[in-house]
């Protein structure tokens, strides 16, 4: 009769034990805390749009334990922060080897202080290749979720019923939906702030708008320059007008982002302009784009 | 799936819909317990000693209200009609997060509505005294209050009570278990809002132990849910109550004498 409802019932409170074991609350904004994943020994990743404040963060552990934790370093653009910890925190959960299908059923796990861990279900809505998010970040897929993420769910961890990882829950990163930020994305971005404190973003330092060329090409003008900014130092002029960057064709802003995330900071990055109808080449030694920019 | 409409379609039969005597005001959704006329529903939707009861079939029944236990928000109600079909209790004790559930209600009137989802979390509500509550990710509707919340196996878990957060929010089944061995336990009778120094009384039900004891609407009880909770479980038959009236430099003190418990008489 009912035994199949009943199998999966038990396949969802089986995942939500297993995956529940690495997640912790974190407190760190005022009224409600979130939630976070333990993502390697000692390193708790969470949604970093509900860190609030840098100090005096805790978290609850999965034994019901409160501890402190520091910040390690957060970046905006993916919403990811990093937060360490004393304890070691259990073994890292099994991955999905392949990001989700469109239909599959996930589930996000959270914790509060009160009541301990918490789930929510629904399913993927949505899943496509790389995706820059408003904030400026790239995730590597855009996984939406059709499920309801109450105060306190951005942070947790979500699941197949299998109770492989797939990410972690946001509800930063869109309007319409929560999103979940893959796992290979958190990786990235983990281990970048764990290296060096923060996730540096390539900057030229130039104010780009896009314009139509006369034999139907498209280009950026430039429109404003940072003073002493990578652009600058390599000569642009206001008026230039970018049509490569890299070796590859730029006709809009997103195009920019994509050459910089290929070329890190310090290293030199050919770019073609037209100034007075004439092309010229310009090597720009890519800089870092300033903090709370 | 089709377990989920067998379930729903048992579930409906015990469900009913609990209303004011006077017909146009629907208030809330209702529980057959047992076979032999006994209803569950919240206490907030049996407000009067007489309810009118809707059952699935459409027969109307008046119902006698046995007993109500305000803090937990759970009511007890008798009708005259053998043979109902009851739900099976589940054991809330059991439950774990991601379960699925299925909750049968009367929505804004629209009878024997089905919403599934799981459970969120089973723990006490903040500022809500200790008692453990059910949280279901479940869309609710204020009808749905007094309804049966129940598992994959159909089985009644938790009596839907409230939407805090969008979350729904259930009595746990061994919670009504427990109020239907031991009755209700005392209350003071009045309405409470959290204020910064304690408890300010928002409404005093007019035959309650706080109306007895001369406190009115406006006072602050000195102290928190869980301090209260706790003084009204401790078995006294007289507590000591302090409050501020207006001045907040003065400590009054107030003596409610509680209500000797009533068995709940079956």
């Amino acid at each position: 009769m009912a035994n199949e409802l009943a199998a999966l019932s038990n396949e969802l409170a089986a995942a939500v034990e297993q995956a529940g074991r690495s997640v912790v609350a974190v407190h760190a904004r005022p009224r409600f805390s979130s939630s976070g994943v333990f993502w390697r020994e000692g390193v708790i990743v969470t949604a970093q749009h509900t860190i609030r404040r840098e100090e005096e963060i805790t978290v609850t552990l999965p034994d019901g334990a409160n501890a402190p934790a520091t910040l390690a370093g957060s970046d905006p653009g993916t919403d990811v922060a990093v937060l360490k910890v004393e304890s070691a925190g259990p073994a890292a959960a099994a991955r999905a080897c392949a990001p989700p299908a469109p239909g599959n059923l996930a589930l996000t796990i959270g914790r509060s202080e009160d009541s301990g861990v918490n789930a929510t279900m629904g399913i993927v809505s949505a899943v496509s290749g790389s995706w820059r998010t408003w904030r400026g970040g790239r995730l590597d897929h855009y996984i939406r979720l059709d499920l309801t993420l109450y105060p306190g769910s951005s942070g947790g961890v979500v699941v197949s019923t299998a109770g492989e990882v797939i990410g972690i829950a946001t509800s930063a990163l869109s309007r319409i939906a929560g999103v979940a930020i893959p796992a290979t994305t958190i990786d990235r971005v983990a281990d970048e702030i764990l290296a060096r404190g923060r996730v540096s973003r390539g900057y030229l330092g130039v104010g780009l708008q896009p314009v139509e060329l006369p034999d139907h090409h498209k280009g950026l003008i430039v429109l404003s320059l940072a003073p002493d900014g990578p652009a600058a130092k390599a000569g642009v002029l206001i008026g230039d007008i970018l049509v490569s960057l890299g070796g590859s064709a730029v006709d809009d802003t997103d195009d920019i982002q994509g050459v910089l995330e290929l070329h890190p900071v310090g290293q030199r990055v050919e770019a073609v302009v037209l100034r007075g109808g004439v092309s010229r080449d310009i090597a720009i030694v890519v800089g870092e784009r300033p903090r709370g920019n | 799936m089709r377990g989920f409409g067998e379930i729903a379609e048992r579930l409906r039969r015990s469900t009913v819909q609990v209303g004011a005597s006077d017909p146009r005001r629907c208030s809330g959704s209702g529980v057959v317990w047992n076979s032999d006329g006994l209803i569950l529903t919240n206490a907030h939707v049996a407000r009067a000693s007489e309810m009118q009861i809707e059952l699935w079939d459409g027969r109307r029944l008046e119902a006698r209200v046995i007993d109500r236990d305000p803090r937990r928000d759970l009511a007890s109600l008798r009708i005259a009609a053998p043979g109902l079909e009851a739900v099976t209790p589940g054991d809330s004790g059991a439950l774990r997060a991601g379960e699925l559930v299925i909750a049968v209600g009367n929505p804004l009137g629209f009878a024997g509505a089905v919403s599934t989802g799981v459970i969120h979390s089973i723990g006490p509500l903040p500022g809500m005294a200790r008692q453990r509550w059910i949280r279901a990710d479940v869309q609710l509707a204020p009808g749905n209050s007094g309804g049966p919340l129940a598992n994959a196996q159909g089985q009644v878990i938790g009596i839907n009570t409230a939407i805090v957060n969008g979350l729904g929010v259930a009595v746990p089944s061994n919670a009504v278990t427990a109020f239907l061995r031991q009755g209700a336990r005392p209350s003071l009778g009045v309405t409470l809002r959290p204020v910064s120094v304690g408890l300010e009384i928002l409404g005093v039900e007019p035959d309650g132990a706080a109306a007895a004891a001369s406190l009115r609407q406006g006072d602050i009880l000195l102290g928190s849910f869980d301090d209260l909770s706790d003084a009204l479980d401790s078995g006294r038959d007289v507590l000591p109550l302090q409050f501020f009236r207006g001045n907040r430099n003065k400590v009054r003190e107030a003596f409610v004498r509680l209500p000797a418990k009533v068995k709940a008489a079956a």
